[in-house]
């Protein structure tokens, strides 16, 4: 037997190693059976982000306000003198709960609210200007179970005052025979209304359809993988119009290769989980990027169990994305022109070229049968010269972030 | 640049088939009293619904890419 799973893990390591890939995400697995027991959840998000202000000689009486007269984001310049705690602050709640219904079929529903407040950037690193929001979303999922497969139903909706985001979709999984392979197809479809609060002439919209196939695969009692293929395509108002020179295409289209494995260390004693994963994505904006996560789950005595996780991201800048100009780096406070002629452009940072790191780490405790209570931290650092494409903007600050999970949950 | 993304899907692609043949190489497929362990939460990748879309979320505003590992979840104006 020893040889065998050595073997086998060799086998696995050489796969996963020669194609270097696989990265992480969330939602519909390997949902095959209904849930045998219902369950409620409660999960609240704080998070933090803090960033360098661009310059050593700019002070807070600097800041260029261009976002003005909306009654949602105030339109004060006051960013703080660190330039650091008042930046974007969350306050998020989430309330889920999943119930099996009639033996062959569940219905499980989210509500989230999300609380955001503070200042960010209208160009570059620079520019901060204060905004303040609060979005509530909702959404049901209804699953008809089969012998072999299950079919989902989704709706969602999202409000916030500027934008309102509506969807549903549909996914389908099918089992081999021997339960060991579980291919699965998915469609979604979002409406999007876009009214921005400081451009109440800008009655936009956006459309985003999406279809993923996947296929799941146990390998051995200890091994299980997932290669999964999206493809989506939007049109409408991508741009940001919150930022100063933002003009970008109306169509984005994105393709996503995503493997992840997971591996239990029954062996060698420590009970442990691996998983790993990662994740090509490529859209035609101009982005590409590559996503390794890693996380280990050890459970301890009593119910404890802790998950230290790594994460290690970068991509490369948008085809229109306009780096920090000569005069903008001498003086943080004037913002680079796009270049003459230029049809699309846009200043902002999420569309540069960097890398980022997350470490964190997850504790959480079995209390009883019924009740499990979790914490996660982490701690995110984004850089324009941890990029692997190479040609970071040199003009932006590192970007930080931190946040912390408390959950609750309960089976019933 | 769509000759790039077909590039890539055709790695991604060769790296399925991969998988999937390391997986028939293996000869032996496991059987229903053997996914004791495959059964425990930690080996599912549904994992933990709400801290996913948290995640998910944040890491969505925050960098250019997204996406995955699934479909539906609803839009914000946060990106």
């Amino acid at each position: 037997m020893g040889s065998i799973s050595t073997t086998t893990s060799r086998v696995l390591g050489a796969a996963f190693a020669t194609a270097a890939l696989a990265l992480p995400s969330l939602q519909f697995a390997n949902a095959e059976a209904p849930p045998e027991r219902g369950v409620v959840s409660f999960k609240y998000l704080h998070y933090q982000d803090s960033q360098e202000i661009a310059g050593q000689t700019v002070s807070n009486t600097n800041v260029i306000n261009t976002v003005s007269g909306a009654s949602s984001v105030a339109a004060s310049g006051t960013s703080g003198s660190g330039g650091s705690q008042d930046r974007i602050g969350v306050d998020a709640y989430s309330v889920s709960a999943l119930f099996p219904v009639a033996g062959k079929w569940s219905i499980g529903t989210t509500y989230t609210s999300d609380s955001v407040s503070g200042a960010s950037p209208t160009y570059h690193s620079s520019g901060l200007t204060t905004m303040k929001d609060l979005r509530r979303a909702v959404d049901v999922q209804l699953t008809r179970y089969f012998s072999r497969g299950s079919v989902s139903f989704g709706t969602s909706y999202s409000k916030e005052t500027d934008y309102i985001s509506s969807g549903f979709s549909v996914q389908g999984s099918l089992l081999t025979e021997n339960k060991n392979t579980t291919l699965t197809l998915g469609g979604s479809f979002n409406n999007d209304s876009i009214n921005p609060v400081n451009q109440p002439a800008v009655d936009e919209s956006k459309k985003v359809t999406s279809g993923l196939i996947g296929v799941t695969r146990v390998l051995t009692p200890q091994d299980i993988v997932q290669l999964n293929f999206g493809y989506s395509k939007g049109s409408g108002y991508y741009s940001d119009p919150y930022k100063l020179n933002d003009n970008r295409p109306r169509e984005r289209n994105a393709v996503t290769a995503l493997a992840r494995w997971n591996h239990h260390f029954d062996d060698n004693g420590t009970d442990g989980t691996v998983h790993l994963s990662y994740r090509y994505y490529s859209d035609t904006f101009g982005i590409r990027a590559n996503t390794l996560e890693a996380e280990y789950v050890q459970p301890l005595y009593k119910g404890w169990s802790v998950t230290p996780l790594l994460r290690l991201y970068t991509q490369s800048e948008a085809d229109y994305y306009v780096s920090v100009g000569s005069a903008e780096k001498a003086n943080p406070t004037k913002p680079t022109p796009p270049p003459v002629n230029a049809v699309y452009y846009s200043e902002d940072q999420r569309l540069s070229a960097y890398g980022s790191v997350t470490v964190g780490l997850k504790v959480s405790k079995q209390i009883n049968k019924d009740w499990l209570a979790d914490v996660k931290y982490e701690q995110y650092e984004q850089r324009a010269k941890w990029s692997w494409y190479g040609n970071g903007d040199k003009g932006l600050t590192p970007f930080k972030a931190s946040s912390i999970q408390v959950g609750l949950s309960r089976q019933f | 640049m769509n000759r790039d993304i077909i590039k890539k899907s055709c790695y991604a692609l060769l790296l399925m088939s991969m998988l999937g043949l390391s997986g028939c190489a293996l000869g032996t497929a496991v059987q229903p009293w053997e996914k004791e362990t495959l059964a425990r939460p930690e080996m599912t990748f549904e994992g933990d619904k709400l801290d996913n879309a948290f995640t998910e979320h944040i890491y969505s505003s925050k960098e250019g890419a997204s996406g995955g590992a699934g479909v539906g979840g609803g839009g914000c104006g946060c990106n």
